[in-house]
């Protein structure tokens, strides 16, 4: 499948800014759509867009903070620089703790957001790559037949093949023949590769 | 000298010659009337620590004992979001609070991007310092 554009997504209820937004990042060759409220955006958003927001936090309607609450509600990660002409710290802080990527007060140079939009580009690059990498991981999980899932979890455990079968009530030559399979479903070439494919699948502490 | 090199000031802010077995409020910061304002702010906790310089500060927040840090004011040897990014490494789940003057929002941002749990402008909130200062020790 053709991996899509990164597109830099513009919310602001202000015709101006949306315009000379769309114009700084196609100077910079960053290819830009821009919605004019949070409503506009939430409806028409398609989740497998990558690219980052740049996100006014007044607007009338949503707010971009609650729209931030809103895409962490659905589970979107895509990195969102707020833009506002009136922040004050306890707002930045708030947008912050919800996981902005970044809180900028205008006025800013044009270098400024261009910067900051690059590495939020870079950021979302990483995101979904790692999504991609636990996707897989949590397929091949999917395809282990139960006994052979708890060999994998008590070898990740770091015990031996005479401990499993202890553990499963099964010969020792049983473990390895499913520890083997194991290996082959998860396409894994040693037990530490195991071990890190388990933790990136981990749920946070 | 310091009042927390003498091992205590008048607030009975106690130095790092008296660290107690339990959770501990790290303060970090120059002697500057910031931090003591803030050392002052904290003088109802019991279990305030001052340390006398930055590997002090780095040693305690990254113990056991560490309740909570609270990096008062600038750090003479060190930036403070390099500070920060440290006290962050050593424990991920520390409460890290930075005090800023008001209306400082990129120093806020910064902070909060380098590991900060809250920033706290001072002037005026002693008492949302105190607040979340409670909340991260309980």
């Amino acid at each position: 499948m053709k991996d899509l554009p990164q597109t830099v997504f513009v919310v602001d209820d202000d015709d101006a800014v949306r315009d000379s937004l769309r114009m700084l990042l196609k100077s910079a060759g960053v290819h830009a759509e821009t919605c004019a409220s949070a409503q506009e955006f939430l409806t028409s958003y398609d989740a497998s867009q990558p690219g980052c927001l740049v996100l006014d936090v007044r607007m009338p309607g949503m707010s971009g903070l609650e729209m931030q609450h809103e895409l962490n509600l659905r589970g979107l990660t895509m990195p969102v620089i707020f833009i506002t002409g009136h922040g004050d710290i306890p707002m930045a802080v708030e947008a912050m703790q919800h996981g902005a990527f970044d809180f900028l007060q205008k006025p800013f140079r044009d270098q400024e957001l261009l910067d900051r939009v690059q590495r939020a580009l870079v950021r979302d690059m990483d995101n979904r790559a790692r999504l991609r990498h636990t996707d897989r991981i949590r397929e091949r999980l999917a395809s282990l037949s139960p006994r052979e899932r708890e060999v994998l979890d008590l070898v990740t455990q770091g015990k031996a093949n005479k401990m499993v079968a202890g553990d499963l009530g099964v010969s020792q030559r049983t473990v390895e023949i499913h520890r083997a399979h194991v290996m082959q479903k998860m396409e894994a070439g040693s037990l530490a590769e195991l071990v890190r494919m388990m933790m990136a699948v981990a749920p946070s502490p | 000298m310091l009042a927390a090199e003498m091992g205590a000031n008048e607030n009975g802010i106690k130095g790092d010659r008296e660290v107690q077995r339990v959770r501990t409020i790290i303060v970090a910061g120059q002697s500057s009337d910031r931090t003591r304002e803030v050392l002052r702010a904290l003088s109802g906790f019991t279990n305030v620590v001052w340390p006398t310089s930055l590997e002090s500060a780095l040693a305690q927040a990254g113990s056991q004992d560490a309740g909570c840090l609270v990096i008062a004011d600038d750090l003479r040897e060190e930036p403070i979001d390099e500070f920060l990014q440290e006290a962050r490494e050593l424990q991920r789940n520390l409460p890290i609070f930075v005090i800023t003057d008001p209306d400082d929002v990129a120093e806020a941002v910064s902070a909060m991007r380098h590991g900060a749990t809250a920033v706290i402008e001072i002037p005026p909130s002693y008492a949302a310092l105190c607040e979340e200062v409670s909340r991260a020790m309980q």
